[in-house]
């Protein structure tokens, strides 16, 4: 990360084959699409080249910086579309079908230790975390879409966090 | 434990729109606890990418090392100007001034911009941040924003109570070689030079002062240096009242 903050191509070669495949299977999950996905993607790791200065080790791994980045992208992709959806909606279109996302996504999770960790949450927790992560709803939409309060949301996105952390032995460093 | 704390996890799930990013970012740069719980809670989320991780098309791969080719790196900005409200007072920010705030994003708490000259002095930096963050914490701040014509935003917070208002200019089009944008405050059709940016600078925050009973705050393009009355057309203008 140091060589490609420093303007090292090759090394952003190499950044790319280690980091695409997780970075292109994430925006894929969120954005759907497999075409806008590859938009999405290009965006985002030029966008990781472009600030590479900014990646500060104390903060976490590259990984987990590039991966933030490339979260960050696809869920202002979607939401736009969202918005545009919803005008669409208004006008006698159907929805987005949210129920979806979750049970989607649950399958496709085949590693071990993943699908553990998110079976030891309590329901609630998975879902918020899952409809927000790879739905790209705001915590706003998922109370609505849950039929539960803004204070429990967020407290569940948090704690079910948490123990996802505690679980997979995430760390810093 | 504050209520604004339990949006770490939100936070780290970017569920959160805009304005509460802005309010979240400010604090963490707070608590660092904070910071340091929402580093593992973004790494968590990173780690299940792996369960999910797929090859992509071989053209993405070339797009991508293409692109990055013709693409410059930004650099650390001479001055990272970061500043921060106290808790009572960002209470008090009105949602405009905030969304002033977001608009700086990329991560960075509250926005950080290249400086107009590298030798700016640092002592003036900070009184002037300082100033800016005043106006956006002032109970009165409004907030009036355009884009330019040719692309760009023009966002101007304004408060009369402290007669002063903040412009931020970003991405506007290049003026122009040997040219410079210049803002300007119009009271009753009469122009007043408000700062000239640097020659050939596309964008910068700057703090405006004397707005109370002002109409309008335009933006011209001008020879490097500004001009005393400025060149038509204003490729922005605000209303400000």
């Amino acid at each position: 990360m140091t060589c490609v903050a420093a303007g090292d191509h090759d090394a952003f070669a190499a950044l790319y084959d280690a980091i695409a495949p997780r970075a292109y299977g994430l925006i894929r999950r969120i954005v759907r699409d497999p075409a806008l996905a590859e938009e999405v993607t290009q965006d985002a790791l030029v966008e990781v080249w472009r600030t590479a200065f900014r990646f500060d080790r104390e903060r976490g791994s590259a990984a987990g910086w590039i991966l933030a980045i490339a979260h960050h992208r696809a869920v202002d992709r979607v939401r736009a579309e969202q918005a545009a959806a919803d005008r669409e909606r208004r006008a006698g279109t159907a929805g987005v079908p949210f129920d979806e996302v979750v049970a989607e996504v649950t399958a496709r999770l085949e590693h071990e230790a993943v699908r553990r960790c998110l079976r030891a949450l309590t329901g609630i927790q998975r879902e918020a975390i899952l409809l927000a992560y790879y739905g790209g709803l705001t915590y706003r939409d998922v109370a609505e879409h849950l039929g539960a309060g803004l204070p429990t949301i967020k407290t569940r996105m948090r704690d079910g966090l948490i123990r996802l952390r505690d679980c997979l032995g995430v760390t810093l460093g | 434990m504050t209520d604004v704390h339990t949006l770490a996890g939100a936070y780290a799930l970017d569920a959160i729109d805009r304005l509460e990013r802005a309010r979240f970012e400010n604090h963490l740069a707070e608590c660092p606890p904070c910071g340091a719980e929402v580093a593992e809670l973004t790494k968590t989320m990173a780690a299940l990418s792996g369960a999910t991780a797929e090859v992509p098309p071989a053209r993405l791969r070339a797009a991508v090392l293409t692109r990055s080719a013709a693409t410059p790196q930004t650099r650390r900005a001479v001055h990272r100007r970061t500043f921060r409200l106290p808790g009572r007072r960002w209470q008090r920010l009105t949602a405009a001034a905030a969304a002033v705030i977001a608009l700086g994003g990329g991560g960075a708490v509250g926005y950080e911009m290249a400086s107009q000259s590298a030798s700016l002095d640092d002592t003036r930096v900070s009184a002037e941040n300082k100033q800016i963050a005043a106006v956006l914490a002032a109970p009165d701040a409004r907030l009036h924003s355009t884009t330019t014509t040719g692309g760009g935003q023009v966002t101007v917070v304004s408060s009369d109570s402290r007669n002063e208002a903040v412009a931020v200019l970003t991405k506007l089009p290049s003026p122009g070689a040997g040219h410079a944008y210049q803002l300007w405050v119009i009271s009753d059709g009469t122009p007043r030079s408000a700062g000239v940016l640097a020659t050939g600078r596309t964008g910068a925050t700057e703090l405006v002062s004397g707005i109370r009973g002002a109409q309008l705050i335009g933006v011209t393009r001008e020879p490097a240096g500004g001009s005393k009355t400025p060149t038509p057309p204003l490729v922005a203008q605000l209303r400000l009242i």
